[in-house]
């Protein structure tokens, strides 16, 4: 009980004393300036001790302590142990909207980042906010939902960036999260908010503790449940947009925060607001004081937003099975039911005309640079090879991330299950950017190689956990998520190194058609049948999975085997169609929405029914990277995206 | 020899002792009552009777085999088990939630026969829901959807059935119903139940034989009657209780 508590002074000391060993390797303590200091009397090192490092050391505590005290705010009005800015998208949301305000309307930023920044995190925030309370709060829904729009948000940042890329070196700089200070400036922003911001704190903690006992009880004692909601919410928004905008993405830490803070023995709301900003000032000061350690060694000079992202991963792993007492035990609903289809397997036959029909129309329709129309019958030779090549490709990876969601839909009795929350995406950029940088001149058969190993490694981390906690399936959805969001940290990181190889990983993250042989596009379509064909096999499996593990076991299912071998099929087809589009895409989420939505229910017919709706919806992007912005050619995986991120939508809107 | 024997059996979840050094036995054939208060550890017992959970220390045999070493399919089909609360069987018609009771016999491959076709038809006949095959389960009314999942559990072919608080989320008139029919399969067709109750008069109108626990250990074993007596009743509820004898029937009421 001592030991612990005194890791928080102890892990302080630690901190401060890496900071003052870089401090004191910069300049001896001798010549360290005086008070007031005169900066034209000083010498480069005494400046940069006085306006880099020092500030830097402040920044870290004060930033730290804003981001704990968000993730506290955010935690208890969401009763949701998993709740933080980055976890929320608001982090995303704030970077989305830096991104877009830097390229289209730059003068927005000339006074002052914070505006752009909290109207993009509270965007963001309200759309998981609002998602999350059509589904009651449900933690691991509203963490589904929010790390999905911050994967969305991060995907169009991302595309931009490629559009515009040589503008926005310093935006990727800013992804990872540096701390570099060259002014007090900063420090002085970030106190002037912090301090009014932990009074406000203080004052919403009674009404907070009140909100704990639950909505309803809550009501009966007078509390107003919107002011308080949205009074917090704005409260927390605030302090996490002013990091962004200061710092970047720094994440995670408004996670640890108050996970130490409870592990310390806090158990009251205010108690917790009051040593979650102390947790993470020491967490933030912590990481950053072993990298500026490293760096004034010799060692290469990575982002803190980079590390911390590192801690992050192992740090929901590890909190998730101690999860249980603190979640409120309820069921998390499915989308409502849509009405059943008479006949599915007219259903899916017309789906397959249609599909069928949008074929030839998607290889015979473009764009030239007489305007639109049909490819004219002399040129067909030269022009039906390719597009087939690649609208086959593209449609039997769409036919797999369909397959997939539809799976993992199933397996965790979750609508907001999709392939990019396995973490497969996460390693195979991984596996990737290994290749990318490792080999001098890595030809497509090594790219494929690395991607493959690396989805594979992160599924491989992915079932070995989760076989130890029994496979229960939302604990599944989050180790994925647990383990894409280490995978991004350290493409953060790479992306920040400066190198011009990180183009080469950026340009393939977004996916594109533009290499791919009619072999690889022949042996997608085959792995798509042959996953189709197996998944077909198992349908009475996937009938009875949704019906909950108690049901699976009384009926004889050898439920972990049958877990196991459905994740890596949805692995396989996840990794394999990653190659081509890129990590994010929300086909595999959208896809099996559809099929439902037509009325498939059944295993078989879903399952049916999404490949048919996932490889149309890819053969649709595929049209529409070519044409939208013709001549050239837009990434298949942004376009997807884009297709994508309106679904998203129109479920939050759905009642 | 006993349906269950439940020797020396403790249950540990992190930081608690949920079932201490448990050993009785469950006779076979009729309905056995599993009484208790709430958090004496019924739910606990039953899921290890039905294999969900293995005990920490101890054994249990189910028709003399240790629980162990029953393949989980073959267990399947002779033991049914219902958790307490069921899941919303989304987008499922009645027919085809009851034909998964046929999983235990044919796996995820094997094709359904004419003889699982007819346990399916039976099973829904039982229950008195033939006129429902085609509904959705998540339309039906809470006792029609418990006797459909009931009706599941029948086309298992098991030979015994484990039920948790059945009646939990039920009226009176449909508790009747469930009980009834749970009763009138065990007397007719020498099948076995054990049953989660909260209700002392329904165990003792529908049951033949009681299990009462108190802090995960055993307080009473034995015929129905030893437990409707106020000595008895006062014990597992810790209130004292009064019994009524009214024309064949035995109510009991706290005092």
């Amino acid at each position: 009980m001592t030991l612990t508590r005194a890791i928080l002074p102890l892990a302080l000391v630690l901190a401060m004393a890496l900071w003052g060993f870089t401090a004191l390797r910069l300049l001896p303590w001798a010549q360290w300036p005086a008070l007031p200091w005169q900066v034209d009397a000083m010498s480069v090192p005494q400046i940069l001790l006085s306006y880099g490092a020092m500030p830097r050391g402040a920044i870290a505590l004060l930033a730290g302590a804003a981001l704990g005290l968000a993730g506290a705010l955010m935690q208890a009005v969401l009763r949701n142990p998993l709740a933080d800015p980055t976890t929320l998208g608001t982090a995303a949301g704030a970077q989305l909207a830096l991104v877009a305000a830097t390229i289209f309307t730059p003068g927005l930023l000339v006074t002052s980042h914070l505006p752009v920044a909290f109207a993009g995190s509270a965007l963001t925030t309200v759309l998981v906010i609002w998602l999350g309370a059509r589904r009651d709060f449900a933690p691991v829904t509203v963490t589904i939902a929010g790390l999905l729009v911050g994967l969305m948000a991060a995907a169009i940042a991302t595309a931009l960036t490629l559009s515009q890329g040589h503008y926005l070196l310093s935006l990727i700089m800013w992804n990872g999260g540096a701390l570099t200070q060259t002014d007090w400036r900063g420090v002085w922003r970030l106190a002037a908010c912090l301090v009014p911001a932990v009074i406000l704190a203080a004052v919403l903690a009674r009404p907070l503790m009140a909100l704990s006992l639950g909505d309803a009880q809550a009501r009966a004692l007078g509390v107003r449940l919107a002011g308080l909601r949205g009074a917090t919410l704005v409260l927390a928004v605030a302090l996490s947009a002013l990091v962004s905008a200061e710092l970047g993405l720094i994440g995670f830490v408004g996670l640890a925060a108050p996970a130490l803070a409870r592990s310390l023995g806090a158990r009251s709301p205010l108690q917790r607001l009051m040593l979650a900003p102390i947790a993470g000032a020491v967490i933030l000061s912590l990481a950053d004081g072993v990298l500026m350690a490293t760096a004034s060694l010799g060692g290469p000079s990575l982002p803190t937003g980079a590390l911390t992202g590192l801690i992050g991963g192992p740090l929901l792993l590890w909190l998730l099975p101690r999860m249980t007492a603190q979640v409120p035990g309820r069921v998390e609903q499915g989308v409502q039911t849509a009405g059943r289809a008479r006949q599915p397997g007219r259903v899916i036959g017309s789906l397959a005309l249609v599909t069928l029909a949008l074929v030839l129309g998607l290889l015979l329709l473009g764009r030239g640079p007489a305007g639109w129309g049909l490819v004219p019958s002399a040129l067909w030779a030269d022009f039906l090879p390719l597009r087939a090549t690649a609208l086959l490709a593209a449609m039997s990876a769409g036919a797999l991330l369909a397959m997939a969601g539809a799976v993992l839909q199933r397996l965790t009795a979750n609508p907001m299950a999709a392939p990019e929350v396995l973490g497969v995406t996460g390693g195979a950029a991984l596996g990737y950017a290994a290749v990318v940088f490792l080999l001098a001149a890595p030809g497509i058969m090594a790219l494929a190689l690395g991607a493959a190993t690396g989805g594979a490694l992160a599924l491989t981390g992915l079932a070995a956990y989760a076989l130890r906690h029994d496979m229960a399936p939302a604990r599944l959805l989050l180790a994925g998520l647990a383990i894409g969001a280490l995978a991004s940290a350290v493409l953060a990181a790479i992306m920040a190194s400066d190198d011009r190889r990180a183009w080469v990983v950026l340009g393939w993250m977004s996916g594109t058609t533009a290499q791919v042989t009619p072999a690889t596009a022949l042996a997608l379509a085959g792995l798509a049948l042959g996953i189709l064909t197996l998944l077909l096999l198992a349908a009475r499996w996937l009938e009875i999975m949704p019906l909950g593990s108690a049901v699976g076991q009384a009926l004889g299912l050898p439920l972990i085997w049958a877990r196991l071998a459905l994740v890596l099929l949805a692995g396989l087809a996840t990794g394999a169609a990653t190659l081509l589009v890129g990590p994010v895409s929300f086909v595999g989420l959208m896809a099996p929405h559809l099929a439902r939505s037509l009325g498939l229910m059944r295993p078989h017919h879903a399952l049916c029914g999404s490949a048919v709706i996932g490889a149309a919806l890819m053969g649709l992007a595929t049209f529409g990277t070519r044409t939208l912005s013709y001549p050239y050619d837009l990434p298949l995986g942004l376009m997807a995206t884009l297709i994508g991120a309106p679904w998203l939508f129109i479920l939050l809107l759905r009642k | 020899m006993p349906l269950f024997s439940v020797s020396s059996v403790t249950y540990d979840v992190p930081g608690r002792r949920l079932i201490e050094g448990l050993t009785l036995e469950i006779p076979q054939g009729g309905v056995t009552a599993l009484l208790g208060c709430n958090g004496s550890g019924k739910s606990t017992l039953l899921r290890l009777l039905a294999g969900q959970t293995r005990p920490t220390a101890g054994r249990i045999t189910y028709d003399g085999r240790d629980l162990a070493d029953w393949p989980i399919r073959a267990l399947a089909r002779d033991l049914a088990y219902l958790p307490q609360t069921t899941p919303p069987a989304e987008g499922m018609r009645l027919q085809e939630l009851v034909a998964l009771g046929r999983y235990p016999w044919r796996g995820a491959l094997g094709r359904l026969r004419p003889e699982d076709h007819a346990a399916v038809a039976r099973a829904i006949a039982r229950c008195g829901l033939s006129g429902m095959t085609d509904r959705l389960v998540d339309t039906m009314s809470g006792g029609e959807r418990q006797r459909g999942w009931i009706a599941m559990m029948l086309a298992q072919g098991a030979r015994t059935l484990l039920l948790d608080e059945p009646t939990s989320a039920l009226d009176i008139a449909h508790q009747v119903e469930v009980l009834g029919l749970v009763q009138t399969m065990c007397r007719a067709e020498g099948m076995s139940a054990v049953v989660v109750l909260h209700d002392i008069n329904m165990a003792a109108r529908y049951c033949d034989h009681v299990v009462a626990l108190t802090g995960g250990q055993l307080l009473l074993q034995g015929p129905i009657q030893t437990l409707m007596q106020p000595a008895a009743l006062s014990r597992i509820y810790g209130l004292p209780m009064q019994v009524i004898h009214n024309g064949g029937q035995t109510l009991a009421h706290p005092c």
